[in-house]
């Protein structure tokens, strides 16, 4: 299980409703959220495998900004 | 139809709707309806049904709306219904439920006013002072408001020059009470031409109301049919668990969207077609496929809307929601299937077209005749012939003829275990000459069942059927219940300890300090278990009948090994052959394997079948049956039948399966009998030769009194047709055409 943060522009509840399928769809997701309060929009992912690229792709497919957050 | 230069164009604009109907009253409603829509300039096609009471449409939108489809049928008096699938079916019931309410409220009042009439008519005439102007008050309601429709309905026909059996009612009734009108005003008339003036009020009233009473008994038995839509829809949950952004949320199911992930508990039915992401269990999938045993879903397995999952939890990617699930396809499969159904024309609205024309046409040659012929006058003798034809030509048991025999053939049905839910499939089940059976639960009992059990020589059998009801006791496989079932009673279950379930293999345990497992052959396969040569053959003998086997062994040596099939219901062998013996070619569906199938339909020498049937392929098969000219009657039990029972000419359904299957399905057999489906033919024809037999008793007294009412007896004897003629044909066709109905009830099914 890997937990990656990332700084978004996912900032209300139908952006979650649209980045939802693309997320969803990655095998590898365990699970995620988004805090729509925090500045950055962070999103959370929890992965049982493999690195952030997949969720990266998946977002910026979905239409949305997305940057990881080292560390 | 002409060519326009921008046809292309207008193509493009083309939409389809399935919509409901509501005020159309007989089968050739539904036919003038349908030629009055396709005349419309936009409409490429319209097709309506009469018995479902919907209107399939193809309109081109750059021309026309859907309001102005419903606008049109409105001027015929028609009302179209929009909206979803189960909004209409709402809405249609309701509309049913109200026609009902209006009919017995008119019922009620031509009841109690033709009592009365009837009473004063037949017993007290030429007691009551008045007693004319009394009949004509009595009769006015009867025929203005209980009747209303019979003349409403009779006018549209002839505005389109046809004619059914409500041009026959509203003829005779309307011209008897305009005469008995004129006779009541001005009595002097006829009599100073020195004629009877008779009064016919309670002809009128009477067959108004015995039409009615008809009409009444046929509604509300066609006010339980056609829920299959609605029942279908309730097999997708309501509300259901997703996890957004985090967070598992309850929501609706119109607010699920494909991406979602859906989570199912143990128990809660699959609301979305979706692929599993995690979790594993078992999902009982019949309604969909017919097979009784649930089926193992892991990750990457696809599940179905509607199946019901068994024991653990998962997380499900919604796929298809809605209307483009499996489920919503067959909904829609089901829907079209019965809106595009030929309308059966009503065997009495066949005669009356008939019927109608030709006695209008006696009634003018002999009132022609009595003009050139009669006595003088001559022009009230022709015009009173003329008036008495038509007024004789009614018969009032016409109404009464198709339910009351319906009513007591259902009934026999009933008693017998078969519900007969319309009539028109009590009618096509004598006529079918291809039947197509489903195997699993229709054929079959639906539920596994352990049939053999065999016991390596060096076991003990006692020993190792307490092993096996042990361990299984234990089990959450799906075909553990069959085998606690199989080993019965009389042995006692052990203690296990260190019970555990190997993912794919089966399970093991200890059980007085040795280590037992139970599983399929991949567990004998992957421990490489030893088994002995007579179980060996055993084995190979069961699997290639289709058998399921389970095999039970120590750590080493396979103890036993068992069979699970699904056991061919009772009597299905002889109603194999006594339907073969009424001259119908029988076929055999079944979506399981080809082993399988061939095993049964070997064991019911049944010589036609195929495995490995969908749901569609199952329908796409009766298509291609009713395209070579068979009429093809379906019989099955699950969902997945249910768009066969829907296309094929008579749906018979299983009692003990889904209620799908029951409402795609014109008839049910209760106990789930096969045997039952030789008694429904021959109910069937019992039934369709009552009515036949009462069409005739309730024209004959009538045919008869047609020559008296045109005048063969008065150059002998002076006769013309009065009200008592009328009214003994009126009470002698009733009273046959009723006992005749029950004499049904005797006859031996």
């Amino acid at each position: 299980m890997n937990t990656y943060r990332f700084k978004t522009n996912i900032n209300c509840a139908s952006c979650i409703k649209a980045v939802t399928s693309f997320l969803n769809e990655i095998d590898e997701v365990d699970s995620w959220r988004v805090d729509t309060d925090s500045p950055d929009k962070i999103l959370v992912v929890v992965l049982d495998e493999g690195g952030p690229e997949v969720v990266v792709n998946a977002v910026k497919n979905a239409g949305f900004f997305v940057d990881i957050i080292p560390g | 139809m002409t060519h326009h230069p921008d046809q292309e164009l207008k193509k493009s604009g083309a939409r389809q709707e399935a919509l409901g109907v509501t005020g159309m009253t007989c089968a050739s409603c539904a036919v003038s309806l349908e030629k009055h829509l396709q005349k419309i300039p936009g409409v490429h096609r319209a097709f309506v049904n009469y018995p479902n009471q919907s209107l399939n449409i193809e309109f081109d939108q750059a021309i026309l709306s859907l309001e102005d489809i419903k606008a049109s049928a409105g001027e015929l008096g028609y009302n179209v219904i929009t909206g979803n699938a189960p909004q209409r079916q709402t809405l249609k019931e309701e509309v049913a439920s109200q026609r009902l309410k209006s009919l017995e409220i008119k019922l009620i009042v031509a009841i109690s006013f033709s009592l009365p009439v009837f009473i004063i008519s037949m017993f007290l005439m030429g007691k009551v002072p008045f007693e004319r102007w009394i009949l004509l008050g009595l009769s006015l309601p009867v025929v203005v408001y209980s009747g209303k429709e019979f003349f409403l309905n009779a006018a549209r026909k002839a505005k389109h020059f046809t004619s059914n059996m409500d041009t026959l009612v509203a003829l005779s009734t309307g011209v008897a009470f305009l005469f008995s009108l004129f006779n009541t005003l001005f009595p002097e008339y006829l009599i100073d031409q020195g004629l009877q003036p008779h009064v016919y009020y309670e002809s009128v009233v009477v067959i108004i109301t015995l039409i009615l009473l008809g009409r009444y008994l046929e509604e509300r038995a066609k006010g339980r049919t056609s829920s299959a839509i609605k029942s279908l829809m309730g097999l997708q949950p309501k509300e259901l668990t997703v996890i957004r952004n985090g967070e598992e949320v309850l929501i609706s199911i119109l607010n699920v969207i494909p991406g979602d992930l859906v989570l199912l508990r143990p128990g809660e039915r699959v609301p979305v077609d979706g692929k599993v992401k995690r979790g594993e269990s078992y999902v009982d999938e019949s309604m969909i496929t017919g097979e009784p045993i649930p089926v193992p879903k892991m990750k990457g397995d696809y599940v179905f809307a509607g199946t019901i999952n068994q024991k653990g939890s998962l997380k499900i990617l919604a796929k298809e929601i809605g209307e483009s699930t499996l489920l919503g396809n067959i909904i829609s499969f089901v829907q079209n299937a019965q809106a595009t159904k030929p309308p059966v024309q009503k065997l009495v609205d066949k005669i009356a077209s008939i019927f109608v024309p030709t006695v209008v046409g006696l009634a003018f040659f002999a009132s022609v005749i009595w003009y050139f012929c009669g006595p003088e006058p001559v022009f009230s003798h022709a015009f009173v012939v003329l008036i008495t034809v038509l007024i004789i030509a009614c018969p009032c048991a016409l109404g009464l003829a198709v339910p009351t025999a319906l009513m007591v053939g259902m009934g026999k049905g009933a008693k017998a275990g078969i519900l007969v839910k319309d009539a028109s499939a009590l009618e096509m089940a004598h006529k079918f000459d291809l039947l197509v059976l489903d195997k699993t639960g229709t054929l079959t009992e639906g539920r596994p069942t352990m049939t053999n059990l065999k016991i390596a020589s060096h076991a003990e059998e006692r020993q190792v059927r307490s092993i096996l009801l042990s361990l299984e006791k234990q089990s959450e496989h799906p075909l553990a219940q069959a085998v606690v079932r199989g080993i019965g009673e009389g042995v006692s279950p052990l203690m296990v300890t260190h019970f555990e379930s190997m993912t794919g293999l089966g399970v093991r345990g200890v059980i007085n300090g040795r280590t037992y497992m139970l599983g399929s052959s991949v567990l004998v396969q992957n421990l490489r278990l030893s088994m002995e040569t007579s179980l060996l053959n055993q084995v190979e003998d069961w699997q290639s009948k289709g058998l399921t086997v389970i095999y039970l062994s120590d750590e080493t040596n396979v103890l036993a090994v068992l069979s699970i099939r699904d056991k061919i219901r009772e009597g299905a062998k002889k109603a194999i052959k006594d339907l073969e013996g009424l001259g119908i070619d029988i076929w055999m569906l079944t979506g399981d394997s080809k082993g399988a199938a061939q095993e049964v339909a070997r064991e019911l020498g049944i010589r036609n079948f195929r495995a490995r049937q969908m749901p569609d392929s199952k329908s796409d098969f009766v298509v291609e049956m009713q395209t070579a000219g068979h009429l093809v009657a379906m019989v099955g039990d699950g969902i997945n039948d249910a768009q066969a029972l829907a296309q094929a000419d008579l749906g018979i359904a299983m009692g003990s399966g889904t209620d799908i299957a029951m409402d795609s399905a014109g008839i049910t057999l209760m106990q789930s009998d096969i045997r039952s489906l030789v008694k429904v033919v021959h109910l069937s024809r019992m039934t369709l030769g009552t009515i036949r037999q009462n069409l005739f008793w309730a024209f004959i007294y009538n045919l008869i009194a047609i020559p008296v009412a045109a005048g063969v007896l008065y150059p002998a004897f002076g006769f013309l047709l009065n009200p008592m003629i009328g009214g003994a044909a009126m009470a002698a066709s009733s009273i046959s055409v009723v006992l005749n109905s029950l004499r049904l009830n005797q006859k031996i099914l």
